[in-house]
């Protein structure tokens, strides 16, 4: 493909000839064009807003405001908890009416389905706080900067919902030298990302200088796929008298996946275990750029965000610029939908996004697109056939894994295999399960696989530690025994000096926890084996009576 | 309605398992039908026959298996296999032959192991290695139908069968030829000794060629006798070029990868130039006969690419086809049995975990070198 560029496209995209070839990768249909047909909409404000305390990755926020309390737009209603926190701000003013466990979606399978939001009522008004809007950004200092994104509660915009503020400051003393702005957006279904480009470049360009100063990077790219050509267009534009460079990549899926991006643009990896930040580099979404760039110009906190609202069922699938909080169904209504052809609701692309069950799920922080999907879209996937080996999968993996073997090892739980076939390094993206043939949830196989090893591994410590007591009891045994044998007549002083032994290593505070450690094995093992448990309770009540029979 | 959230990726492509396997079969054809023209119709009777008892041994494992028979037939690789041993076993083979080779393939190397996906080795090869160790006499002689074949058999020195080319006419597709071939597969239907005559028991070149040190192609060729007369000699090349094209068409359909076609035709390629002395009587060969002799093509393309029994990795797979060329090449001029290709993909199949634990790519994000573990105690 790059061959190709160098020859057939030099004059045209010049940008494209100095991008990396990129391994695997698949090219499923798009689904794109549907929901660009309109500009971005703005949204009227719903009845109820619902806003999750936890929008993020890393610790929920903690809520600063009582049921009944009045707030104001723009004002902290949350605060941020611990190292990974992210506050949360009232997209509008109105009355908190509740706090409460409701539905949410959110891109990271494991979370909960239902977790703790804030409802707020708005009451119409829109009554705003102050804020301090800063045109003159370059002027702060690095701190300054870092400060106030942190303040806006900005995390990636772009699904993951890492923290921005931290993500740019990064512990490690080497620095950034390279910030990437990813503008690919190769997930189908998506547009948001391309929408906001091709209206907003100008402001996403300043998002994107503001970064950079932020970082202290040396160079930053904004790389974005090569059919997106309205969007190329704006973005030669607004980048004419800018530092920032563009970098136009060949489309494929998941060309602009975190790790499959650095390569193409450096040609280097990012070693296994280790982050982009390690080897002085640094990603920030598209979105997020242009959040940062509302949060110092405007001095804006991260209230509202631009999400695709697309599927067959719906009339007019488009992306809106909806405050964080809306109910999708609310997003559905203004689309007209038709709730009879529905099958599927989707937070996110149709390769990685997760299913929800409820229509009434708010759009947060990370949500960058809701498909309502019909029949036509998401058919009722063919039955699972044996895998046949043919390797379609491998030669699609972007991390040039072996996801046949892997199933192979997924199903017999050979963990150890699992591990030297990379199973960590696997980044889901679902281009396996895509071209397989026969039809094998390969992905679910792998995240099963994940989360067995994971506790595989804590299992082993903890086999570990108890290996060390029971050597320990042994040798404590044994040592008694021998003393018992050898020196009879000191055997008074020798259980002395045991004792003394058995108290040091087992004081108090040792005790107690390791008490409450077996009880936690014991109350594991019965969560286990619930049904050997309830059989052996049977035998054991059964023999009284038999007892009372003879 | 559905209670369980359906996990990621939601979309798929639309290839399926059943439509790689007709693309396979598909693929087959114009050698199939190349080898039925010089061959005739006891080729297809083979086909037809393997085919059938097939679906009806798949079946009944199924069902023994607990397993839903219409959906598990619906992969149609237990036609694949079926038609691959078709082709293998020589036409005119009797019913029974046809049908304890395919009871092999199926039940044995297939089901025994776990079904599809799980056979270590190639199953059509299986059936087919079987009936050469226990009936090597009924599977190594070609019968095709001839009409006047009283008058046309002359025995040379070596009592092999030669043609006679002036006189000789075939006519395998006449109501006699097929006649003649069912008679061969369902002996039972005879009605006297004199009606059941047996075809010209021929053999293929390479044997021909081993036995009498001199290629039957090359001398046909040499005569000057048309490319598309029906002679069985010029038969196998125009087969193997079927086969090469059908191979070409999976190719161009990415079904197979070109590693095990191309390093197996390459190392036979030059292992056959290294030894080939010309001018001398030398049993070994030219590289064209032992590239378009035989069913050199028909083993790169459709037998050795078998992804269940293969190597999976690209390095793997290279490799694999070099020890299946080597094993082809030996096999052919120094072993003892007269065919190569069923035990040459067999050896193949013994080295495919071993080579998939030892050539895997190289992961991104890892060192070049693979972390080895203690994983081979």
């Amino acid at each position: 493909m790059s061959l190709f560029n160098k020859f057939f496209r030099s004059d045209k995209e010049a940008d494209t000839s100095r991008s990396f070839n990129i391994p695997g990768g698949i090219r499923p249909a798009e689904y794109k064009s549907m929901s660009l047909r309109s500009r971005i909409m703005p949204t009227p404000v719903p009845e109820c807003l619902i806003l999750p305390l936890k929008q993020h990755q890393g610790d929920s926020a903690l809520p600063l405001v009582t049921v009944g309390q009045k707030v104001l737009k723009y004002e902290k209603i949350a605060v941020a908890r611990g190292d990974l926190g992210v506050p949360v701000h009232a997209p509008t003013s109105g009355e908190i009416i509740a706090v409460e466990l409701s539905p949410v979606a959110t891109t990271n399978a494991n979370q909960d389905f239902n977790q703790i939001c804030i409802h707020l009522a708005p009451d119409g008004k829109d009554k705003a706080k102050i804020i301090i809007a800063n045109s003159d950004y370059n002027s702060l200092s690095q701190a300054k900067l870092i400060e106030i994104i942190t303040d806006a509660g900005i995390c990636g915009m772009g699904g993951a919902g890492f923290p921005t503020a931290r993500k740019i400051n990064p512990s490690n003393e080497l620095g950034i030298d390279l910030l990437i702005i990813n503008a690919m957006e190769c997930e189908p279904f998506i547009t948001a990302d391309e929408a906001l480009v091709r209206e907003r470049a100008a402001a996403v360009v300043i998002g994107a200088e503001i970064l950079l100063a932020a970082t202290s990077a040396s160079r930053c790219v904004i790389a974005i796929e090569d059919n997106k050509t309205d969007a190329v267009e704006q973005l030669r534009t607004a980048l004419k008298n800018s530092s920032v460079e563009l970098k136009i990549l060949p489309a494929k899926y998941p060309a602009g996946g975190e790790k499959q991006l650095i390569q193409a643009i450096t040609g280097k990896e990012v070693p296994t275990g280790m982050y982009p930040a390690d080897i002085g580099i640094l990603l920030q979404n598209v979105g997020t750029a242009y959040a940062v760039y509302r949060a110092i110009v405007l001095g804006e906190p991260c209230i509202s965000r631009i999400t695709t609202l697309t599927g067959s069922t719906l009339q007019t699938p488009k992306n809106f610029e909806t405050l964080l909080g809306v109910p999708a169904s609310f997003l559905f209504e203004l689309c007209g939908i038709d709730e009879k052809a529905r099958v599927k609701t989707i937070v996110g692309g149709s390769m990685m996004g997760v299913e929800t069950l409820s229509n009434d799920i708010p759009i947060t922080k990370t949500t960058n697109c809701v498909i309502a999907g019909s029949a036509q879209e998401f058919p009722t996937p063919a039955p699972e056939h044996s895998c046949i080996r043919c390797g379609f999968c491998a030669n699609v993996c972007p991390a040039k894994l072996l996801p046949q073997q892997l199933l192979t090892y997924s199903i017999s739980q050979d963990q150890e295999q699992l591990e030297e076939h990379g199973i960590f390094d696997c980044i889901e993206c679902g281009a396996c399960a895509y071209i397989c043939p026969s039809n094998i949830p390969l992905v679910q196989y792998y995240r099963s696989s994940k989360s067995l090893l994971k506790g595989y591994q804590t299992d082993q410590e903890q086999s570990a530690h108890w290996q060390e007591r029971f050597q320990f009891h042994q040798y404590r045994g044994k040592k008694a025994a021998d003393d018992a044998m050898d020196k009879k007549p000191k055997a008074n002083k020798t259980k002395e000096r045991i004792e003394q032994e058995t108290v040091t290593a087992f004081d108090d505070s040792a005790r107690e926890s390791a008490r409450q450690e077996i009880a936690a094995a014991v109350a594991r093992v019965q969560a286990r084996k619930p049904r050997i448990i309830a059989s052996s309770n049977n035998v054991d009540q059964d023999k009284p009576e038999g007892n009372s029979n003879d | 309605m559905t209670s369980l959230a359906s996990s990621s990726p939601m979309q798929t492509s639309s290839q399926s398992v059943s439509d790689i396997m007709k693309l396979v079969l598909l693929a087959l054809m114009p050698g199939v039908l190349v080898a039925t023209w010089f061959f005739g119709l006891g080729i297809l009777i083979n086909i037809i026959l393997s085919c059938s008892i097939a679906i009806i041994l798949e079946s009944g494992m199924l069902r023994l298996r607990n397993r839903n028979i219409r959906h598990h037939l619906s992969d149609n690789s237990a036609l694949v296999t079926a038609v691959l041993f078709g082709i293998a076993i020589p036409p005119g083979s009797p019913w029974w032959l046809v049908a304890t080779g395919i009871f092999f393939a199926i039940v044995i190397a297939k089901h025994l192991y776990g079904g599809l996906g799980q056979n270590p080795f190639n199953p059509a090869m299986c059936g087919y290695a079987m009936l050469l160790l226990a009936f090597p006499l009924e599977m190594t002689g070609w019968h095709i139908p001839n009409e006047i074949i009283d008058s046309s058999i002359r025995l040379d020195s070596l009592g092999i069968p030669e043609i006679d080319k002036t006189q000789l006419v075939f006519s395998p597709f006449s109501l006699s030829g097929l006649q003649q071939s069912l008679l061969l597969a369902f002996p039972f239907f005879a009605s006297n000794s004199q009606e059941f005559v047996d075809g010209l028991a021929m053999a293929t070149p390479l044997i021909e060629f081993k036995m009498a040190a001199h290629s039957a192609l090359l001398k046909t060729r040499d005569s000057g006798l048309f490319w598309l007369s029906r002679q069985a000699e010029t038969g196998w090349e125009l087969i193997n070029i079927g086969y090469f094209l059908g191979g070409l068409f999976l190719l161009y359909k990415r079904i197979i990868s070109w590693h095990i076609p191309f390093s197996i035709l390459l190392t036979i390629c030059i292992i056959s130039s290294l030894f080939y002395a010309p001018g001398s009587v030398a049993v070994y060969g030219t590289p064209y006969l032992h590239l378009f002799g035989s069913a050199t093509m028909l083993a790169a393309f459709f037998i050795a690419t078998d992804p269940v029994s293969a190597a999976t990795s690209k390095q793997g797979k290279i490799i694999y086809g070099v020890l299946i060329g080597c094993a082809i090449y030996s096999i052919r001029v120094w072993g003892s049995y007269l065919d190569s290709i069923a035990f040459a993909v067999l050896f193949g199949n013994f080295f495919a975990p071993v080579l998939d634990h030892y050539f895997r790519p190289r992961i991104y994000g890892h060192a070049k070198k693979l972390p080895q573990s203690n994983s081979e105690a």
